[in-house]
């Protein structure tokens, strides 16, 4: 298999360039990440994250043949060859396929990604009823990896300002979750120019999430909330996955 | 605003005005001099959220941006008053 | 909050990102709506003019038997259909018709397509 991978040591290097790999696949090849660790094997210096395999934390997530998706969860014999890897789109670089996140989690931090509530809390737990608890459906899947945000074009050009898929569907999971009291201050928050509004339903981030979920939607959701039109309700639809090939 | 586009189109495809006489009498018609004004004070209307949107994006520094949204704005109000004009001096 | 500056490189070439098709959609609507708001002010100088005079109307009736302009109320006409089909779809997105991605994905093909079907056939008409 060919792969064609982006590489940048800045100790080094002045500027990024690609560097071509071939491997053989071997029987236990199934992933992209699979590949990617055996390649470590033949050069030592290719760097990534990667952590849990099996598409729950995040780590390995990358601009696949041009479409984000996890390394790890990436099927890897039906991708077009030479599969080309390179980081996430307008995420500073750190080194190789290494970006840095930092802008990305303080967008998170800023939609308070925590539950408010000043009443005492009892003494098991706050109640939800089960019809409650479906609303998060499709938001609280979320594992902030970063693929949404980075392939949204909107992101790309006010990435201080606008908070991105990933925040948002985040933000929805706590507007919607009736435990939580802030939720007038939460839309508050979300209220100006940029924050919310720079979304132009371009939808990238729905196309690209490897867990399926819809942030185009929670957005949405969001906006008939700011604007008092009642909801829906009942969760957020998911889809099938569509990975880069 | 589309309701005024396809009328518009409709009409025209329909009963061509071929000579100025009826070009003018057909703006002239109380009720479409109305119609045009309305349908010209929707669409500045809506240039205006359309510019406004990608200046937002696009333009910076805040400074370049606040300046081009001002030009936009004067650009979109004289278009305004221009089509005024022109419909009252139509009317005449 | 002002965040500084990195000296670190990224990746943004658009040519080597993959654009699934309502990007398409919503990158026409932005460029149709560019398109049609350099078109405005000069309709309305051909509005002022066709209605001066005798003359002044057969002139600008004359221009448009010209091919150049007769192509370029093409472009225009496609610009106007996309833009209009595919605000339409915002609209409905706005009332949450068509949110769910397959939905999307079909309702942006249709934009896009049904842009390009009727500036063929606004070519056919008047070329």
């Amino acid at each position: 298999m060919k792969l064609s991978i982006f590489r940048y040591n800045p100790e080094h290097d002045d500027r990024p360039y690609m560097q071509d790999y071939e491997i053989e696949l071997v029987e236990g090849d199934r992933m992209l990440l699979d590949v990617i660790l055996r390649l470590k094997r033949q050069d030592n210096t290719l760097t990534f994250r990667k952590s849990c395999r099996e598409g729950v934390c995040g780590s390995d997530a990358m601009n696949i043949n041009g479409r984000n998706g996890l390394a790890c969860v990436t099927p890897v014999r039906s991708l077009k060859e030479p599969v080309v890897l390179r980081p996430l789109p307008s995420f500073p670089i750190i080194r190789d396929l290494v970006v840095d996140m930092t802008n990305f989690f303080k967008q998170y931090h800023s939609i308070s990604p925590y539950l408010i509530n000043p009443e005492p809390p009892p003494e098991k737990e706050r109640l939800q009823s089960p019809a409650e608890r479906d609303k998060l459906n499709g938001a609280y899947e979320c594992i902030m990896c970063g693929c949404c945000s980075s392939q949204c074009p909107s992101f790309w050009w006010n990435p201080d300002k606008f908070v991105g898929p990933a925040g948002l569907i985040q933000a929805y999971r706590f507007i919607f979750d009736s435990r939580d009291r802030a939720t007038q201050q939460r839309l508050d928050n979300l209220n100006d120019a940029y924050r919310l509004f720079r979304c132009r339903t371009i939808m990238n981030c729905s196309e690209v999430c490897p867990k399926g979920l819809e942030p185009s939607h929670a957005i949405e959701e969001i906006r008939l909330k700011m604007a008092k039109i009642p909801v829906k309700g009942g969760g957020l639809e998911m889809h099938r996955p569509i990975s880069p090939k | 605003m589309l309701l005024f586009i396809l009328f518009l189109l409709a009409s025209l495809l329909l009963h061509p005005r071929d000579s100025y006489a009826e070009w003018r009498g057909w703006v002239d018609h109380p009720g479409m001099t109305i119609a045009i004004f309305s349908f010209f004070a929707a669409l500045l209307s809506h240039m205006w959220v359309g510019l406004r949107d990608v200046l937002i994006d696009y333009a910076r520094p805040a400074s370049l941006r606040l300046f081009m949204l001002w030009v936009v704005g004067v650009a979109l109000l004289g278009m305004a008053a221009w089509v005024f004009w022109i419909l009252l001096r139509t009317q005449r | 909050m002002k965040i500084p500056r990195s000296s670190r490189p990224v990746f943004l070439n658009p040519m080597q990102i993959q654009m699934p098709v309502g990007a398409w959609t919503s990158i026409g609507h932005r460029v149709t709506g560019i398109l049609l708001a350099v078109g405005v002010p000069v309709s309305v100088y051909l509005l002022d003019r066709s209605l001066r005079s005798e003359q002044a109307f057969a002139d600008v009736s004359a221009m448009f038997e010209l091919m150049p302009v007769k192509g370029v109320a093409v472009i225009l006409l496609w610009a106007l259909s996309h833009h209009l089909l595919a605000g339409v779809r915002h609209l409905l997105s706005d009332f949450n018709l068509g949110s769910p991605l397959r939905a999307a994905r079909r309702s942006a093909w249709f934009v896009n397509l049904g842009g390009v079907a009727v500036a063929l056939l606004a070519a056919g008409v008047l070329l």
